[in-house]
């Protein structure tokens, strides 16, 4: 028994459940956003792209660039992005673009969307627990 | 990018529409007041006051970002804010015939406030409306942070 395995505990579910919340908590900022200016004149919707999201958390550090070995090794993490505005929209004749029924909508999907990633969460651990007691 | 973030750009937006509905108010309660300040030793009439709402920009780092070439990655904003409260020096005042009236000019006209109570009315409903869009936004937000402080609870 001289072999030390890397035990997986946890997998990769948790950590992706993890972004799918960062997301949701982004997408709720910005309608957030959207609900509050709904009165402010020439404001443009802002939305999430998930394309943005996904590929930043797949590449959300940009390492140093480094001229010699024994230099040190940093990452910058760039995050809040993935929102973007549309510049293009006007629907009301002081410039406002916002859809409040849309955004509406939007919140109610993404609360539901959120609360559906916290019970995988929870159950996840909910199953961990049980194997680490043994099923009892 | 704190957890409240959400929050407190619901409540800039709810300070934000209770600052109009208050400034509404004081629109329909001086529609009748014909000395509201005295100009040149003359009373003028109440003026209509309206607020501008602005966007609330974010913070440094969001511009830094936008400045090191990410520019249409903006951030999520920091919610609205009130930029100023204008009075409405447009709109002419309201002429009423009422000789007896102590502000009566030599014709016996009074220059009343230049005050449209039905369309006070309308701003103050779309106010109203907007105030609870913001509380559903609020709850929402507040049932979310709720449900993530149950993680690993059940």
């Amino acid at each position: 028994m001289n072999e030390v395995r890397n035990l997986d505990l946890f997998g990769g579910t948790i950590s992706s459940l993890e972004k799918g919340l960062s997301y949701a908590t982004l997408k709720n900022k910005t309608i957030a956003q959207n609900i509050a200016n709904v009165d402010t004149p020439n404001y443009k919707t802002k939305e999430v792209s998930f394309k943005d999201v996904l590929n930043d958390a797949k590449q959300a550090n940009i390492p140093a660039y480094r001229t010699d070995a024994r230099h040190y090794d940093f990452k910058i993490n760039i995050g809040g992005s993935g929102v973007y505005s549309n510049e293009n929209f006007r629907s009301r004749a002081n410039g406002n673009a916002v859809n409040m029924d849309a955004e509406q909508a939007k919140l109610a999907e993404n609360t539901i969307y959120y609360n559906a990633l916290i019970d995988r969460v929870s159950s996840k651990f909910s199953t961990l627990n049980n194997v680490v007691k043994g099923g009892r | 990018m704190s957890i409240f973030h959400s929050m407190n750009t619901t409540a800039s937006a709810l300070t934000s529409q209770r600052l109009r509905m208050d400034v509404i108010s004081s629109n329909i309660a001086n529609v009748d007041t014909t000395r509201a300040k005295q100009v040149n030793g003359e009373w003028e009439p109440y003026r209509k006051k309206s607020v501008t709402l602005k966007e609330q920009q974010g913070q440094f780092s969001n511009f830094l970002n936008m400045a090191i070439g990410k520019t249409e990655k903006i951030g999520a904003g920091n919610g609205v804010k009130v930029s100023s409260i204008k009075e409405d020096t447009e709109t002419p005042f309201k002429l009423v015939y009422d000789p007896s009236h102590p502000d009566a000019n030599a014709e016996g006209y009074v220059q009343m406030s230049n005050v449209d109570v039905l369309k006070e009315m309308v701003d103050l409903i779309s106010a109203s409306r907007s105030y609870e869009a913001n509380i559903t936004a609020f709850n929402a937000n507040k049932s979310m942070l709720t449900k993530a402080l149950e993680i690993g609870k059940g």
